[in-house]
């Protein structure tokens, strides 16, 4: 039902936050194996946090942190 | 973990080895500009030597710094004038935009050396910029760099669930920008 997938996309937040309930979790979890494109929106969203993780941080350059240093003497 | 009678430059020296990329990655993710970043880190810096008796050590010491990283990054923004909606203007609650958003169809699955390649975490990055700032605060702070959604909402200033709400934001507005990324993989 529509209803259920505008409440659930908001709820795959909090579901990867882990701030639901045991019985909310598995209602969830039944969702998305009936529902293709809610379950496509969970994928997608899975993958979204992993390219994150496995995106490189940019590092600090030598000369911003000498500028700290400098700054904190 | 330092202890409470630790000077606070020595403090402070010890967070920019430890957290000192963290906190420059997030001032460029925020303000899209490495020299704005730079400033926004140092001013941070030094707003937290002349500010320490404020840090009573409630919170971790990333978090506080992050907490000044951001408060200086929106300054910078501001004065530079070219971003908007700034968070003070952000509606908190999802609309029928959000809804729009989350019908947008599902990646077209390109094979895994493009999914996880270089060129599409460059556009992950160029999708960032594309975010309103507290979009990318949060989702930076969140996707990125790990932390807790009480430890964003406390770098924020706002309750959990606001986090939350511009977190779902955040997800549905990359989950579109990054569709039209693979949809070119798949058909190129």
């Amino acid at each position: 039902m529509k209803g259920d997938c505008d409440d659930l996309g908001r709820r795959l937040t909090e579901l990867r936050d882990g701030s639901l309930g045991e019985s909310d979790c598995a209602a969830i979890e039944r969702h998305l194996a009936e529902c293709p494109s809610c379950g496509d929106l969970h994928r997608d969203f899975e993958d979204l946090a992993r390219l994150c993780r496995e995106s490189a941080r940019p590092r600090m350059p030598l000369a911003v942190r000498r500028r700290i240093e400098n700054a904190l003497k | 973990m330092a202890g409470p009678s630790e000077e606070p430059r020595a403090l402070l020296y010890r967070a920019l080895d430890e957290h000192g990329d963290r906190l420059y990655a997030f001032a460029l993710r925020m303000t899209r500009d490495p020299d704005l970043a730079a400033d926004a880190v140092q001013e941070a810096f030094t707003t937290a030597l002349g500010k320490f008796d404020t840090f009573r050590g409630e919170s971790n010491i990333a978090t506080w710094l992050h907490r000044i990283v951001y408060t200086k990054a929106i300054d910078l923004i501001r004065q530079r004038g070219k971003e908007s909606p700034l968070p003070e203007d952000e509606e908190a609650g999802l609309g029928p935009d959000d809804d729009r958003l989350a019908r947008t169809p599902a990646w077209a699955r390109p094979p895994d050396e493009i999914l996880w390649g270089s060129q599409t975490k460059e556009a992950l990055e160029s999708a960032l910029k594309q975010l309103t700032p507290l979009q990318r605060a949060v989702f930076t702070l969140r996707e990125m760099d790990g932390m807790s959604t009480e430890e964003v909402a406390s770098v924020l200033g706002m309750e959990p669930g606001t986090v939350r709400v511009h977190l779902h934001r955040g997800r549905l507005r990359l989950r579109a920008l990054l569709a039209d990324h693979f949809k070119g993989a798949v058909s190129s």
